[in-house]
C-alpha cells in the first residue's frame, strides 16, 4: 500500500540540452488515482519511467512507500507498468504473458497458476489463455497488459497512456473499467495521458505538467474551478482570454478596462490598481443576447461564425475591440442567432478569473511546447 | 495501345537479359561443381575411393582435412557467440564515446584482406617483434594445437577475428529494431537484466542469431587467405582444394569442393526456412522445469548486479587482442624491419633489401597491385550493372524471393570451391572461354560481387519507404520509368555505393579462389601468401601493411558513404 514521493526530481537528455523533467515535487497518496496530464513532450513519460526505475533521475529523490528507491533496478521496485503499445511479448501466449512476473520471481507453481487464473478471470479473458497477442483486439491486449502488470503482485500501478491506442468508443468503456478495478483492488495508480477529458473522468487528483514542470495539482473540480495559471485555465476545458488593466479596486473586487475601452467587473480582491491582467472566461459560462444592451459585464459585438456541434452550438463573436471570443450554449435551449447579427455577450463576475499578465507574453504562456 | 505493347516487349527483354546474366555469371559457376561431380562420378569415385595406386588415401585425407575444418569452424563460431553477443548488446543499447570507432573496427574485420591479416596474426603471436617482444621469444609455435578441442591456436584466433562481425552486426541490427518496451516490460515485471535477455531478447532475436551464425560458420569454413599463412603444418579443407588443384588432382579437389558447397547450401537454406516460419521460436518447456529455473534465476539476478560490466570488458578485450593488436603490430613492424632485421641485425633481412634489393619484391608488388585494382574495378562494375536491375526484379516479381535465396548461396560457398568451379566451367579443361589469368579472375570475382551489391542495395531498399514514394510519384503523373529514375535510384544510391565499395574490397582481398584461376596474373593477396611461404617475412610484412592500409582507406570511404 505505497505512496510515492518525488522530491526535486530532474532529468535532462542530450547532455543537458533537453530538460525533460525540471525540479518537480509530487506526492501521490496511498490508494490514490493520480493522473499526470499535459501536452505531448512535457515530460510525463519521463516522470513515470523514473518512478519505475527504467531511467534514473539526474537530481532529486524518489520514495515508494517511505523507501528511497533511487538507484534500485525496476525489477526490485514492486511496480506494475502498462505501456502505451502494451508490449505484450509476441513469442508468448496470453497465459505465459500474464504469469511472466510470477515465473521470473520464482513463486511456487500453485501460487503462480492461481494468480494467473484470477487475473485473467478478472479481465474476462481466461478463455483466451492460449491466444497469442497478435490474435487479440486492441481492447483485449490492453486488458492482458493490465492483468500481466497486476499478476506480478504490484501495489503501485503505472500506466503510460494505457488507453491511447484504442478506438474512441472502447477507450470510453475501458476508462471506467480501469478505474473500478484499481479501486476494488485498493491500488495506488499513476496514470499518464494528454487527454484532459480522460483525466477529468478518471482521476482522484490531476497533476498538470508543462515543459517539465508541474503547474498545479488538485482534484478535477479544483483545476476546472480554480485554475492557478492561464495555461491550466486553457488546458482544462477551454477559456477566452481578454487583456486589460485594473482601473478601480473596492471591497467587492475590481474593475478592469479591456482593450478598446470595454469595462468588466471581477470579484478578485487581490489586485492593485494599474496592474496588467488577463481575464479568463469559459465559453460555457457566457450567455448571448440579440442587440447591443447596456448591462453589467455585457460585451457588445457581432456573430462572426456559427457552428452546430451536436449537443452544443458554438458562436465566435467579434467584439467591438476586434478581440474574438467563443461562446458555447446547449443546442436545444433558447433560439439560435444567425451569423452577422449584433449581440451582447454576458458573463457573471464570479464565473471569471483574473491572472497577472505573464511576463513572457500570453501567447508564449499558452503555447503547448 | 501500340506503345504499351512495345513497352511490354522491352520490359520482357530486359528481364530476360538480367536473368540470363545472373544465371550464367553467378548461379551457373556456383552450382557447376555439383553437376560436374555427378556427371564425372565414376572417375571421381575411382580416384577418391579405389585408387589403384593409393587405395582410399585421398578419401582419408578428405576426411581428415574436413574434420579439422568443421571443428575449427564450430569452435570459432562458439567463441564468436561468446564475445559477439555481449558486444552486440552493448553496441545496440549504449551510447558512449568511441562507439563509431568500435563499429569501424568491426567493419574492418570484414573488409581486411585476409592474407595480410594472417601475416599480422602470425607475427603477433609467433614473432619476436609482436607480443613476443615482452618475453624475448615468440609466445607460441606456429603449429601449436589447443588440447582437448584439437584445433590449431593461430587458425582459431584468425577465424574468430574474421567471423565475429557477422554475429555482432546481424544481432546489433536486430536489437536496434526490437521494441525497447519489451525489455522494459520484463524488467518492471520483476525480471533481472540477464533473465530478460534469456526469456525475451534471446527468443525474439534467435532468427538473427542463427543467420549471423550461419554466415560466420560459412566464412570460417571457406576461409583461405589468412588460414594458409598461419597454417604451419596443418591443412584445412579449402586449403586442400587449392593444393590439389595445383597438383592437378582435380577429381579429389572437386569432390571436396562438392562436399563444401552442399554443406554451406544446406546450412543457409535450412536457416532461411526455419526463420521464415513465424519469425520466432518457442523454447522447449522442459528447460523451464521449475527447480532449475529457480537456480538459474538466482544466478542471473547475481550476474545482473554490480558485476555485469565484466562481460563487456571481456568482449572488448577479445576484440582488442584478436583484431586491433595484430593490425598495430604489423604496421609497427614495418618500421622495425625497415632497414635491418631486428633479430639478426642483418641488412639482408630488412624490408628495404627485399623490396628493392636483389629479390626485387617491389616490382612484383606493384604489378600485383595494378592487376588487383583492374580486377576489382572491372568485376565490380559489371557486377553492379547486373545487380541493380536484379534488385528491381527481386522486389517486383514473385520469383524474386527465390532469386534472392539463390543469390545468397555464392556469398557463403567456400571461395576455393567457387574458383575450382569457374576453372572447370570456363577454363582450359571446360569450355575454354578463358585461360587462367586476369579475365578468369574477373569472372570468378563476379560470382560473389553480384550478390554483395544485391544484398547491400536491398538493405537500403527495405530500410526506406521507397514503394510509397514511388507510388506518390506515379500519382503525380510519372511513368514507371520516370519514377525509378527520379525517385528510386536516387534513394537507393547509398545502398548501391556501399555495395560497390564492399564488392571492391572483397575482390581486392580475395585469396582462395584467385589462387586457382590467376595463372601468372598474380594479385596482391596470393602474393602475400607466396611471400610468407617463401619465408620472405619482411616483404610479406610490407605487403600486408600495404594491403591493410588500403583497406583502412576503403573503410573510411565506406563510412563516409554509409553514415552521411
Ligand atoms: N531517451 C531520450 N533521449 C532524448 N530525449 C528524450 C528521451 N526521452 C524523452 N526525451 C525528450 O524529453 C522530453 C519529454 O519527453 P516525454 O517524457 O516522453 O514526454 P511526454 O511523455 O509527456 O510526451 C521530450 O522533449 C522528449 O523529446
Ligand atoms: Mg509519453
Amino acid at each position: 500500500m505505497p505512496d510515492v514521493k518525488l522530491v526535486n526530481v530532474t532529468k535532462t537528455f542530450a547532455k543537458g540540452r533537453i530538460v525533460a523533467v525540471d525540479h518537480i515535487d509530487l506526492h501521490v497518496r496511498n490508494g490514490e488515482y493520480l493522473t499526470l496530464l499535459g501536452p505531448s513532450g512535457c515530460g510525463k513519460t519521463t516522470t513515470l519511467r523514473m518512478i519505475a526505475g527504467l531511467i534514473e533521475p539526474d537530481e532529486g529523490m524518489i520514495y515508494i512507500g517511505d523507501k528511497l528507491v533511487t538507484g534500485l533496478p525496476p525489477e526490485d521496485r514492486d511496480i506494475g507498468y502498462v505501456f502505451q503499445q502494451y508490449a505484450l511479448f509476441p513469442h508468448m501466449d496470453v497465459w505465459d504473458n500474464v504469469t511472466y512476473g510470477p515465473t521470473v520471481k520464482a513463486w511456487i507453481e500453485e501460487k503462480r497458476d492461481r494468480i494467473g487464473r484470477e487475473m485473467l478471470e478478472m479481465v474476462k479473458l481466461y478463455d483466451r489463455s492460449d491466444a497469442v497477442p497478435r490474435e487479440l483486439s486492441g481492447g483485449m491486449m490492453q486488458r492482458v497488459a493490465l492483468a500481466r502488470a497486476l499478476a506480478a503482485g504490484a501495489r503501485l500501478l503505472l500506466l503510460d497512456e494505457p488507453l491511447g491506442a484504442l478506438d474512441a468508443k472502447i477507450r470510453f468503456e475501458l476508462r471506467y473499467e480501469l478505474r473500478k478495478l484499481v479501486n476494488d483492488l485498493g491500488l495506488t495508480a499513476v496514470h499518464v495521458t494528454h487527454d484532459q477529458g480522460e483525466a477529468m473522468a478518471i482521476s482522484d487528483r490531476i497533476a498538470l505538467m508543462k515543459k517539465g514542470k508541474i503547474l498545479q495539482v488538485g482534484t478535477p473540480q479544483e483545476l476546472y474551478m480554480k485554475p492557478k495559471h492561464v495555461f491550466v485555465a486553457n488546458f482544462i476545458g477551454e477559456s477566452n482570454f481578454l487583456e486589460g488593466y485594473v482601473v478601480e479596486t473596492d471591497d467587492r473586487g475590481c474593475i478592469i478596462e479591456l482593450r478598446g475601452g470595454l469595462i468588466a467587473h471581477a470579484i478578485d480582491k487581490t489586485r492593485r490598481k494599474g496592474e496588467r491582467v488577463v481575464l479568463a472566461i469559459r465559453p460555457e459560462t457566457l450567455s448571448i443576447e440579440k442587440g447591443h444592451k447596456k448591462v453589467l459585464n455585457g460585451l457588445p459585438g457581432y456573430i462572426e461564425r456559427f457552428r452546430f456541434e451536436g449537443t452544443d452550438v458554438r458562436y465566435e463573436v467579434t467584439l467591438k475591440n476586434e478581440d474574438t471570443i467563443v461562446i458555447v450554449r446547449p443546442a436545444l435551449m433558447g433560439e439560435w442567432i444567425n451569423e452577422g447579427e449584433s449581440v451582447t455577450a454576458r458573463f457573471s463576475p464570479d464565473k471569471s478569473y483574473l491572472f497577472t499578465y505573464p511576463t513572457a507574453g500570453l501567447r508564449r504562456e499558452l503555447a503547448l511546447e | 495501345m501500340k506503345g504499351s505493347s512495345r513497352r511490354k516487349l522491352i520490359a520482357r527483354t530486359a528481364i530476360f537479359a538480367v536473368l540470363t546474366s545472373v544465371g550464367i555469371f553467378v548461379l551457373l559457376p556456383t552450382f557447376y561443381l555439383i553437376s560436374f561431380t555427378l556427371t564425372q562420378w565414376t572417375e571421381i569415385y575411382t580416384d577418391v575411393f579405389v585408387n589403384p595406386l593409393i587405395g582410399d588415401a585421398n578419401w582419408q585425407q578428405i576426411l581428415r582435412f574436413s574434420a579439422l575444418s568443421f571443428r575449427l569452424s564450430f569452435v570459432a563460431v562458439a567463441l564468436d557467440f561468446l564475445f559477439g553477443v555481449p558486444l552486440a548488446y552493448f553496441l545496440a543499447r549504449k551510447r558512449f564515446f568511441g562507439k563509431a570507432f568500435l563499429e569501424d573496427i568491426i567493419t574492418l574485420s570484414l573488409v581486411i584482406p585476409t592474407s595480410g591479416f594472417g601475416v599480422a596474426t602470425l607475427l603477433t603471436w609467433t614473432g619476436i617483434s609482436g607480443l613476443g617482444a615482452l618475453i624475448g621469444k615468440g609466445i607460441f609455435e606456429a603449429s601449436y594445437v589447443i588440447p582437448f578441442i584439437n584445433v590449431p591456436f593461430l587458425m582459431l584466433i584468425v577465424h574468430v577475428a574474421l567471423t565475429f562481425p557477422y554475429i555482432v552486426q546481424t544481432l546489433q541490427a536486430k536489437l536496434e529494431d526490437l521494441e525497447p518496451a519489451f525489455e522494459r516490460a520484463s524488467r518492471t515485471l520483476g525480471a533481472s537484466a540477464f533473465t530478460t535477455f534469456r526469456k525475451i531478447i534471446f527468443p525474439l532475436s534467435l532468427p538473427a542469431l542463427l543467420s549471423g551464425g550461419v554466415l560466420a560458420f560459412a566464412r570460417s569454413l571457406g576461409e583461405t587467405g589468412a588460414t594458409m599463412v598461419v597454417a604451419s603444418v596443418h591443412t584445412t579443407a579449402p586449403m586442400a582444394i587449392v593444393r590439389w588443384v595445383s597438383e592437378f588432382k582435380l577429381a579429389t579437389a572437386s569432390f571436396l569442393g562438392f562436399i563444401l558447397i552442399i554443406v554451406a547450401t544446406v546450412a543457409i537454406l535450412s536457416v532461411e526456412f526455419l526463420t521464415r516460419r513465424g519469425g520466432t521460436f518457442k523454447i522447449p518447456k522442459f528447460f523451464l522445469a521449475f527447480r532449475i529455473e529457480d537456480k538459474i534465476l538466482k544466478r542471473e539476478k547475481f550476474l545482473s548486479g554490480k558485476s555485469r560490466w565484466i562481460k563487456d570488458i571481456a568482449s572488448l578485450s577479445a576484440v582488442a587482442i584478436v583484431v586491433v593488436l595484430p593490425v598495430i603490430v604489423v604496421l609497427a613492424s614495418v618500421g622495425t624491419y625497415w632497414s635491418v632485421d631486428p633479430d639478426t641485425g642483418l641488412f639482408r633481412g630488412s624490408v628495404l633489401y627485399q623490396l628493392f634489393g636483389p629479390p626485387n619484391y617491389f616490382n612484383a608488388l606493384m604489378k600485383a597491385t595494378s592487376t588487383s585494382f583492374l580486377v576489382a574495378a572491372i568485376a565490380t562494375y559489371i557486377a553492379a550493372c547486373i545487380a541493380i536491375p536484379s534488385v528491381y526484379l527481386i522486389e517486383r516479381y514473385r520469383f524474386g524471393r527465390i532469386l534472392r535465396y539463390l543469390l545468397r548461396i555464392p556469398l557463403i560457398v567456400p571461395t576455393s570451391a567457387l574458383g575450382l568451379s569457374v576453372l572447370l566451367l570456363w577454363g582450359p579443361s571446360g569450355l575454354r572461354l578463358a585461360m587462367p589469368g586476369i579475365w578468369l579472375i574477373i569472372i570468378t570475382h563476379m560470382v560473389f560481387s553480384v550478390p554483395v551489391v544485391v544484398e547491400s542495395t536491398i538493405a537500403g531498399y527495405e530500410g526506406s519507404e521507397i514503394r510509397m514514394y514511388e507510388n506518390a510519384s506515379r500519382t503525380l503523373g510519372a511513368t514507371p520509368y520516370d519514377a525509378i529514375e527520379t525517385v528510386s535510384l536516387p534513394m537507393l544510391k547509398r545502398g548501391i555505393f556501399a555495395g560497390v565499395i564492399l564488392s571492391f574490397t572483397r575482390s581486392l582481398g580475395e585469396t582462395g579462389a584467385t589462387f586457382l584461376v590467376m595463372g601468372s596474373d598474380v594479385t596482391v593477396p596470393p602474393l602475400v601468401v607466396n611471400m610468407a611461404e617463401a619465408l620472405a617475412i619482411p616483404a610479406a610484412l610490407f605487403a600486408s601493411a600495404y594491403l591493410i592500409a588500403l583497406s583502412l582507406l576503403l573503410l573510411l570511404l565506406f563510412r563516409v558513404v554509409v553514415r552521411r
